[in-house]
């Protein structure tokens, strides 16, 4: 039952896509492709909701031989457990909310049917990855996600920021993706194969001491290969420093964005980093750990001080997977993928939510061209503001042409006032709250069990991204929904959306709470799977008795001693495991006291005014600066990596200009002049000569011959009787 | 009247006309030059036929043989149609060339 399940899920989406390539052939397209995508959506989200209570979790893989290559086989297959369930879940789900809505939002587009075919791939990449049980079939979904968020947000190609936006999110994963492909094949160097489970799987062959010895070389094999194929997530999942993509990729439609940033392309490094998570060692775990706490707080810094509506939303996703990728390093493996289904929902509706603003001010764009002699003061002054920040920010983007919307979109508002409370971490009724308080509990338990600085620190800082987060989220609801209106004449022409646009934004406010991600704390159904290189040394091969040999198990390039975690855990041994009952207690009151600040300062700031936000920004202005600027990462790809690249491309084209042609050239010209010259002469005096002669001299022989040929048949006729009269003398004399 | 006086006329009228196909200026003159060799082969036929006797042992004791008469009477058809068809040829060269002087019929003069 499965399988045929499975089947039909990949199966529907695929399908819709290919009708619209093969109506393509034809050059035409689909008459409702919308309704068939979204069709075909429904139908695997109907299959997913099925499988759950379908599926036992104890998962086997549903293989079959793929390529067989001398003794190595690669198969593909499907692997299935309540984590590839949850995901099956949340992609369908929202990638089907995503389609309702885009019939709104994308309505009279010229490329409309197009979209809904491209949704229909994408969708159908992430599920092909979610249930691959190989990391050959992951990396074909991989790419298939890479390839489809290129055409997606590429797909209003004819603005050029859209076409530099796709081409930079598809290279600057493809950074990623080339180490994860390194990191694929160390892994196959070592295990000969690219199975996950099953009794032949990397999963399986680590925890066989016969094949996986777990000595120092093969630990640091295991880490490199953890932290380069944690590489390709980096891309995806939008990590410092390969997160540069995730905002310009707001260039692409809003519900596209909405997909991106819930539950397809970031999505995926996410649930790769936790498919990986029983291969990964310390060391690997605390460089994501790392990587996931910096991105937690550098995006948070970054969508301070952002106006766009969208770009506050990406950096936000960067922040939040930030904090996933936190919690996978630091061990919490159900905190991130928790993190990330309560994420993937409350992210999707603050951007439907906010395509739902943009759409609301889109009708009033295009009636503000027509009345542009009217309303051109009023456009004056927002572009003097806009371009005092030298930034390009489109007006219907813009939360400083915002405010006070709550009146004109009550269900818009009703609904991301529900995202935002959830993201930002408001106690016990919003289901954000508990999945970040767990990643909290998770990190801060993980420093208290290993007494390791490293967590500490991390926590720190996550606690403090937390309460950014709170800041910024409540920063774009004051700014957009309360207030004033700052451009009436917008406001004016503002109105809510449809009821295709809403009532997705309804359905994703009601999975924003945590009675439907209750499955999350149900232990029996989700159990994460055993890290062997990371606990099994500590309970077994180090303890303070054995100081020989493999204490130095612990390879770790920021100098974790897992010597020292290991005494600790000697320690208080008993609670050391599920031991975050403190842990918990104190993340979690933490956690509630930093979002209160957060939103306090936010209110204090944008809502009642009391502080002025420029004086503060004036007060510190290299750090806004560095915020605004996006801590330089653009400018240093562009000032270092891009030029780097260009100039050495310009390098090789001079090199190429002047030394390889030169060598051409200057083989072909001494050939011309000496070979050719050469030979050209012979041919035509030696070899024209002679069959020029001999011509002439048969010419001449001929003039000459011809001339018996009289032409007169008398004289024919006497050669005749003459050669007969030849012939019978010639008789007579024999 | 022997065989070789038939021999010694009909060489006579080959000769003759050989003689004119081979010298005359006139097409239609060498027609009657072909028919005079055609009749002198007619003649040597006919006069073999007459005067030489088969043996016994192919054709029977007494037997009259008639084939050079034959022969003859077939030779005689051949020049009326081969008068027509020689007369239709030259028709076509007047047309063509204005002339049936065979010495202005050269073409294929080399």
């Amino acid at each position: 039952m499965v399988v045929p399940l499975i089947s039909i899920i990949l199966l529907a989406p695929l399908a819709a896509f290919a009708i619209f390539a093969l109506f393509g052939l034809a050059k035409r397209s689909f008459p409702r492709q919308d309704i068939l995508s979204t069709a075909a959506m429904l139908v695997a989200l109907g299959c997913s909701l099925y499988l759950l209570t379908e599926v036992v979790p104890k998962p086997d893989p549903y293989t079959v031989e793929w390529i067989s290559l001398g003794s190595v086989t690669f198969s593909m297959g499907f692997y299935l457990d309540s984590v590839t369930v949850i995901m099956l879940i949340v992609v369908t789900l929202v990638s089907s909310l995503v389609h309702i809505f885009s019939i709104g939002y994308m309505h009279g587009d010229p490329r409309y049917p197009r979209f809904f075919a491209f949704l229909s791939l994408f969708s159908f990449s992430m599920l092909f990855l979610v249930v691959s049980d190989n990391l050959l079939g992951i990396y074909i979904g991989w790419e298939l996600v890479g390839l489809c968020s290129y055409l997606l947000i590429g797909f209003w190609f004819e603005k050029d920021s859209a076409a530099n936006a796709c081409k930079k999110a598809f290279l600057t994963t493809r950074v990623g993706d080339v180490g994860m492909f390194i990191g694929m094949m160390m892994l196959f160097k070592k295990f000969e194969t690219l199975s996950l489970h099953g009794t032949n799987g990397i999963f399986t062959l680590i925890a066989d001491p016969a094949k996986f010895t777990g000595d120092t070389s093969d630990i640091v094999w295991l880490s490199g290969a953890g932290v380069l194929i944690f590489c390709g997530a980096v891309g995806k999942s939008a990590q410092v420093p390969l997160h540069t993509w995730l905002p310009d990729a707001m260039e692409g439609p809003t519900p596209v964005s909405a997909l991106i940033h819930a539950a397809t392309m970031v999505a995926a490094g996410v649930y790769l980093t936790a498919r990986m998570f029983p291969i990964l060692t310390p060391s690997s775990s605390l460089v994501i750990a790392y990587v996931g706490g910096i991105t937690a707080i550098v995006a948070a810094t970054i969508a301070i001080v952002r106006f766009d509506i969208k770009r506050v939303l990406a950096y936000s996703t960067v922040s939040q997977l930030g904090f996933m990728m936190l919690a996978l390093g630091a061990g919490s493996y159900v905190a991130g993928l928790f993190h990330l289904t309560t994420h993937a929902f409350f992210k999707a509706l603050l951007f439907l939510g906010s395509g739902s603003v943009i759409h609301a001010f889109h009708a009033m764009h295009a009636h503000h061209d027509e009345e542009h002699a009217e309303g051109n003061q009023h456009e004056h002054d927002d572009h003097g503001l806009v371009h005092e920040h030298g930034s390009e920010i489109p007006p219907d983007q813009d939360m400083r042409n915002m405010g006070g919307l709550r009146r004109k979109m009550p269900w818009t508002f009703g609904t991301m006032l529900i995202a935002t409370l959830s993201i930002s971490g408001v106690p016990f009724i919003f289901s954000g709250f508990w999945s970040k308080d767990k990643i909290l509990a998770g990190v801060l338990g993980r420093a208290m069990e290993w007494n390791s600085v490293h967590h500490y620190i991390l926590f720190a800082v996550a606690l403090v991204a937390a309460g950014i987060t709170a800041f910024y989220m409540f920063r774009l609801i004051f700014m957009t929904f309360f207030g004033e209106p700052r451009n009436q004449e917008m406001h004016n022409m503002a109105h809510e959306s449809p009821w295709v646009m809403t009532v997705p934004l309804v359905i994703l406010a009601i999975l924003s709470f945590p009675v439907v991600n209750t499955i999350w704390f149900n232990k029996d159904y989700i159990k994460p799977p055993d890290q062997h290189h990371v606990q099994a040394p500590q309970h077994a091969d180090i303890s303070p008795n054995n100081k020989t040999g493999k204490v130095d198990f612990g390879f770790s390039i920021f100098g974790i001693s897992e010597a020292h975690a290991a005494e600790d855990e000697s320690e208080n041994a008993d609670d050391a495991h599920h031991g975050h009952g403190p842990a918990h207690t104190i993340a979690m009151v933490l956690s509630i006291i930093v979002a209160g600040l957060g939103i306090l300062l936010s209110w204090l700031f944008y809502h009642k005014r009391r502080f002025s936000a420029e004086s503060v920004a004036t007060t510190f202005r290299p750090v806004y600066t560095l915020f605004w600027n996006k801590y330089y990462f653009d400018e240093f790809y562009n000032g270092v990596l891009v030029a780097l690249t260009v100039w050495k491309s310009r390098l090789f084209a001079k090199f190429d200009l002047s030394i390889i042609d030169g060598i051409v050239n200057g083989v072909a010209t001494v050939t011309r002049a000496v070979f050719a010259a050469f030979i050209g002469f012979f041919d035509n005096r030696v070899i024209d000569g002679i069959v020029n002669r001999v011509a002439k001299v048969i010419w001449s022989v001929g003039g000459r011959i011809r001339r018996i040929q009289t032409g007169a048949i008398q004289t024919y006729l006497f050669v005749v009787l003459g050669g007969i009269v030849l012939i019978i003398l010639i008789f007579r004399v024999l | 009247m022997s065989l070789q006086h038939y021999l010694v006329i009909s060489s006579i009228l080959f000769t003759l006309g050989i003689f004119a196909v081979l010298t005359r200026k006139n097409a239609i003159s060498i027609l009657m030059g072909i028919e005079l060799i055609l009749n002198s082969c007619n003649l040597n036929f006919v006069a073999f036929s007459r005067f030489v006797k088969p043996s016994e042992n192919i054709v029977g004791a007494g037997a009259y043989v008639l084939d050079g008469q034959i022969i003859a009477i077939f030779g005689i058809v051949l020049a009326a149609a081969e008068a027509a068809v020689f007369l239709a040829i030259i028709l076509a060269i007047y047309r063509e060339f204005g002339s049936i002087r065979p010495d202005e019929v050269d073409t294929l003069k080399g």
